[in-house]
This record gives structure tokens, sequence and C-alpha cells, in this order.
């Protein structure tokens, strides 16, 4: 199989530095160019030494690497509608982040410059990738709970947004500035839109859709984020699985310009744990556990140091793969549809006060 | 497959191949060897290569093993002074078990074992205390005497004078597995660590994975062969020594 061609854009997404060993590992990749947002990312992405050329411009990067079949699109999520429409255009397939957009008609324009173009359009949604998540697809499927009646799950991190501040910004993030609900400061755009995993999961292990989901914010824990950092959410879905999700920034986090080591304040920064229960036994699962642990530097914190990283190989496995075969991503902008106006359908029933149905 | 290594079937060496011809092809690495089992290594195969066969040490391409050393060489403890190691197995030869202890210990330590004073105690345990060259110290329980069916116990801990690690979680004695199902039949444990490999045992998985590391990177034939053979040599008189309850004591070059 001819390596594909390949490039990164932007490069100010948390899940930025996550891509380079693959791509530059992947026998099936060659990664020969990136350009980034500004001269801040660039100078953080040199940091990192990978050995290809970085860019301010994307026109630059494109007219000087014309062979360029595909993009990963490390960007925040305002960008995405222009950068995938710029794609389409120069026919170059694409790797979004988790979230194309919270905008359903942006989301929609998307769709139709993707099929325009005949282009591959897959979405960063890495949990799928992870050798636990296969393992309780498997069981499931397998009928080791039988009909799944409940599922409850994390997704919670440390925040983000003192490395990657346009995660904090309501319009970067969200789109546009909509206030969690009257009486309110914060709006729209903080730890529920770096939390899309579990209710892609859901969809997932239920074969279901939602139907309602009730949501309630909490005092951040970070007063001064313009955006949620604590929120719950529980529903059902259209089957009548109930559920229950934390997808907040709970774990305290030290305010570092450059994500490394001594980030964390509470020993794990990131946690996705999923309860199944079904009609025949319950599932347990720590989906990034277990780890090895230390108290050493920088901070002297008790520290879980992750053993799981497999995620970004079998994503960027999946995308090759399509764009050779001419398949279908798992996760391709019209599955990841329902998901969003999910998402979205949380944040009406933080204003509104009652559970809101997801159309 | 993934409990078979643990209810003591033989390795699928046929799929171990196929696996490591399918990395090998992904990563644009010759295969230039193949897996064949070998019961009397530690490891359960060997590496078969045009030079000849190769000893593999999978437990330092293990990814907790991997983490530790990291925390060791990139600073994050500093001066380390003592490591505590342990396993218990059912079914294994107690020199297997203390095989692969050795040269993790040495590993992490970035010495060599210099003393042993082993105590063995019905041919299944070996409580060990070793002695580095550069002074740091070890103690090593090995133990073959799980009831059958049990699932191995083991833990490292690497104390420092700037903090500890371990691949066990504080407040725990046992390891902790990923996805725990409850069910009429009981409860189950299940521990996935390698998607590329997702399937395989953890003895399967690790093998592959040494030897495709020695694969792609050949220098690792002679470093390898080189500390598989003093580590086999301690082992022998650690234990022959206990027999005698004397120390076994190492020059520089065995």
């Amino acid at each position: 199989m001819k390596p594909v061609k390949i490039a990164m854009m932007s490069l100010t997404h948390g899940h930025t530095r996550k891509y380079y060993q693959t791509l530059l590992e992947n026998a099936k990749l060659d990664w020969v160019a990136s350009c980034a947002e500004d001269q801040s990312a660039k100078e953080t992405y040199e940091l990192y030494q990978t050995g290809v050329p970085c860019y301010l411009s994307a026109n630059e990067m494109f007219e000087r690497h014309p062979d360029i079949e595909a993009v990963v699109l490390a960007s925040a999520n305002d960008k995405h509608l222009a950068q995938v429409q710029d794609c389409a255009r120069r026919g170059v397939h694409v790797l979004s982040m988790k979230i194309p957009t919270f905008d359903m008609s942006e989301y929609d324009a998307m769709i139709a410059a993707v099929d325009k173009a005949g282009i591959v359009c897959q979405i960063e949604l890495e949990m799928h990738y992870n050798p636990v998540v296969h393992r309780l697809k498997k069981l499931i499927a397998e009928g080791t709970v039988g009909k799944i009646v409940s599922v409850q799950a994390t997704n919670i991190t440390l925040s983000p947004v003192w490395a990657f501040p346009w995660q904090g910004v309501p319009e970067a993030s969200y789109g546009r500035r909509v206030p969690l609900k009257a009486g309110d400061a914060r709006c729209r755009g903080g730890a529920l839109c770096d939390h899309p995993h579990i209710f892609d999961l859901v969809r997932h292990l239920t074969g279901a859709d939602f139907d309602f989901v009730y949501s309630s914010v909490a005092p951040n824990l970070r007063p001064e984020l313009q955006v949620e950092d604590m929120l719950l959410v529980n529903g059902k879905l259209k089957d009548g699985t109930a559920f229950l999700f934390d997808p907040s920034w709970s774990r305290m986090e030290e305010r570092l310009k450059v994500p490394g080591p001594g980030w964390e304040v509470f020993p794990k920064r990131m946690e996705v744990n999923v309860t199944v229960v079904g009609e025949k036994g319950t599932l347990v699962c720590d989906c990034f556990g277990p780890n090895v642990y230390h108290n050493g530097a920088p901070n002297d914190r008790y520290t879980v140091q992750y053993t799981y990283f497999d995620e970004w190989i079998g994503m960027i496995d999946e995308f090759v793969g399509c764009i050779r075969e001419g398949k279908e991503p798992l996760i391709n902008l019209r599955w990841h549809r329902p998901t969003l106006a999910a998402m979205n359908a949380c944040y009406d029933s933080v204003a509104s006060g009652g559970p809101c149905v997801v159309s | 497959m993934a409990q078979r290594a643990r209810r003591g079937i033989e390795m699928d060496v046929e799929g171990m191949n196929t696996a490591l011809r399918r990395l090998c092809d992904k990563y644009g690495v010759a295969v230039d060897g193949r897996l064949v089992a070998d019961a009397e290594l530690a490891a359960g195969v060997r590496l078969e290569m045009v030079g000849g066969a190769v000893s593999l040490l999978p437990w330092r391409v293990e990814r907790r093993f991997a983490e530790l050393k990291k925390l060791i060489d990139g600073k994050t403890l500093e001066e380390v002074s003592t490591l505590r190691f342990a396993v218990m197995r059912n079914g294994a030869r107690l020199g297997h078990l203390l095989y692969r202890e050795f040269d993790l210990c040495e590993w992490m330590a970035g010495a060599s074992i210099r003393k042993t004073f082993a105590v063995v105690a019905g041919g299944k345990v070996a409580n060990v205390i070793v002695t580095f060259a550069n002074g740091m110290s070890a103690s090593v329980e090995c133990s073959a005497a799980l009831p059958e069916g049990a699932a191995e116990i083991d833990r490292h801990e690497i104390i420092a004078r700037r903090g500890v690690a371990c691949d066990r979680v504080v407040d725990t004695q046992v390891p902790q597995a990923s996805i725990y199902a409850f069910t009429a039949d009981g409860t189950k444990t299940y521990t996935d660590t390698d998607a590329e490999l997702f399937g395989f045992s953890d003895a399967e998985i690790w093998a592959v994975r040494a030897a495709f590391a020695v694969l792609k990177a050949p220098a690792l034939v002679a470093e390898w062969k080189k500390a598989g053979c003093d580590v086999k040599e301690k082992v022998m008189q650690t234990l022959a020594c206990a027999e005698t309850c004397v120390p076994a004591v190492f020059s520089e070059e065995i």
C-alpha cells in the first residue's frame, strides 16, 4: 500500500502532540508537513523536534507540498468548518478533532462539502481504539450481561485551558457566546465540549440513540473561567436504557503552558470509567487502568504514569485504510451528528432547568 | 486466548508469528526471524534468526516495566536505593521466576548483581536479598506455590531518595484489572493492554513485542544475549549456594 502523504494543521488542539509518534512510525504514512495557527503554536511544535517542516500558512503548506493527500485538523472548534471546506475543495481527506461544530447548520454544510468532494472525513473519537473498550464491546456483544438496562460513565480530566486557551473561550469552543442560563455569567463551551466520548460510546454499546437528557451545572472549581467546568448529565436512550454521565473537569491541574510532567494535581489526570448494568450481570470498567504509580519529580505528588496509549495508532490505521480502500470511517460525520445533538440538548437542559428531548 | 497462558496452555506460536509479520509489515521492518516454542526458557519462546537463536527478554518491553524504567532514566526518581520485587505463580519453575526478576533488577538498577543470599523452601519458594555493583539493594520474593487456577500476583517497587514508584496502586496487594464482570457465573476479570495484539495472552503479547524490538533494532541481539547468559548463571549459582547457606558472589565478568 502506497503511504498516505499526510499533514497536520493548526496544532492548537490538546491532542496535537499525541499524533507525532504514530505519524512518524507508521510505514503507511508519510508525514510531509505541518502548519501552525500562529507563532506560539509553531514554537511549541518545534519543542518536539519531529523534523517535519512547519509553516504559518495553510496556503503556503499546500503550495509547497501539492502531494498532501490527507490532514489532521488539530484546531479549535471554530476553525473546523472553514478548514473542512478548504480541504474538500482541494480534495484532501480530513481527520477532524472530536467536535466538528456545535452549530447544526454548519455541521450540515460540512457533510455537504465532504459528500460533494468525495473525501474521507473521520472524527477523532479515539476511545474506540482503546483495548479495554474493545474488550468491553466484545463482552457486551457476547451477551455476558444480557440486555443493557443502565450505563454510568465518567469522562473526567483536568482542564486543558491554560495550555490550550481556546478551550476556555466560548466563541472558539462552542462557536458563539451563549449564556449557560439566566443569571449565570458563564457560557457554553467548557468541560462538556471536551468530553463527547461517553455520549458516543453509549450509542455504540446499546445500538440506541438518545431520547432525553437532563443536565445540571455546579459552581466552577475554577471561578475565573468563562465556561462550565463541573456538570452532570442523566437521561434515557430510546431503548429505555438509563444513563448517568460525569463529563467534568473535576481534576485540578498546574497551569502549565505546555503539558508535561507535573501537570496533574490529582494523581489520575484523565479517567474514563464505565459501569454497564445488564439483565444478567454488571461490568465495571476502567478504560485507562491499571497503570504504574510514583511520587517523584517534579512535584513529589502521587501520580499515575499511564501505560495506555494505543488509541492514536488504531485511529490512524483506520483513517489510512478508509483512504486507500474507499471505506466509511466508524465515526463519520453522519454517525456523530446525534451525539452532538445530545450534547447540545444538555446545554438546553441546563438553560431550562428541566429534561430536554433530543431531536 | 487471553486466559490461555494463565491456565498453562501452550502459546499460540503460529498466531504469534503471524502477528509479528503484521507488525513488521506495518512499520517497515524486515522479517528476519521467527518465534519457536522453547519450554526451557523463561519467555517460553526464542527468536530464530539467520545468525542463530536469540533468547528474548519480553519483560523489558512490557509497558509497566518500560514506564518504571522511564521513571528512573528520566530522573523522576532520584538516587534509587532499593528494589522490592515479588512474583507468585502456579506451575512455574522457580528458576524461571528468578530469571525474570534478576534481569529486571539489573535492568532497572543499571548495575550488575554482585552478591545474592537466597533462602529456599520446598523447592517452590525463594526469598533473596541482592546487592548490586553500585551499592543498591533488592529483595526478590519468588513463589511457584500458588494453587492451580490462581492468577499471577506480582509487585515491583522502586524506592529512591526522591520518590517511590510501583506497578501496584497504593493500598492494594494484588493486581487490579481493567474490567470486572459480575454475573451468575461469578466474577471474571479482563486486562487488555495492547490494541494491535488484542486477543493474545500477556505472555504472548510481550514475546511478540520483544521479537519485534529485536528485529527493529538488531543491536539488541548482543545486549540481550549477554544479559540473558549472565542472569542465567547468577540464578543457577544463587540456587546452588542456597543449599549450603552461603552468599553467592559474582565477579564483574561472569
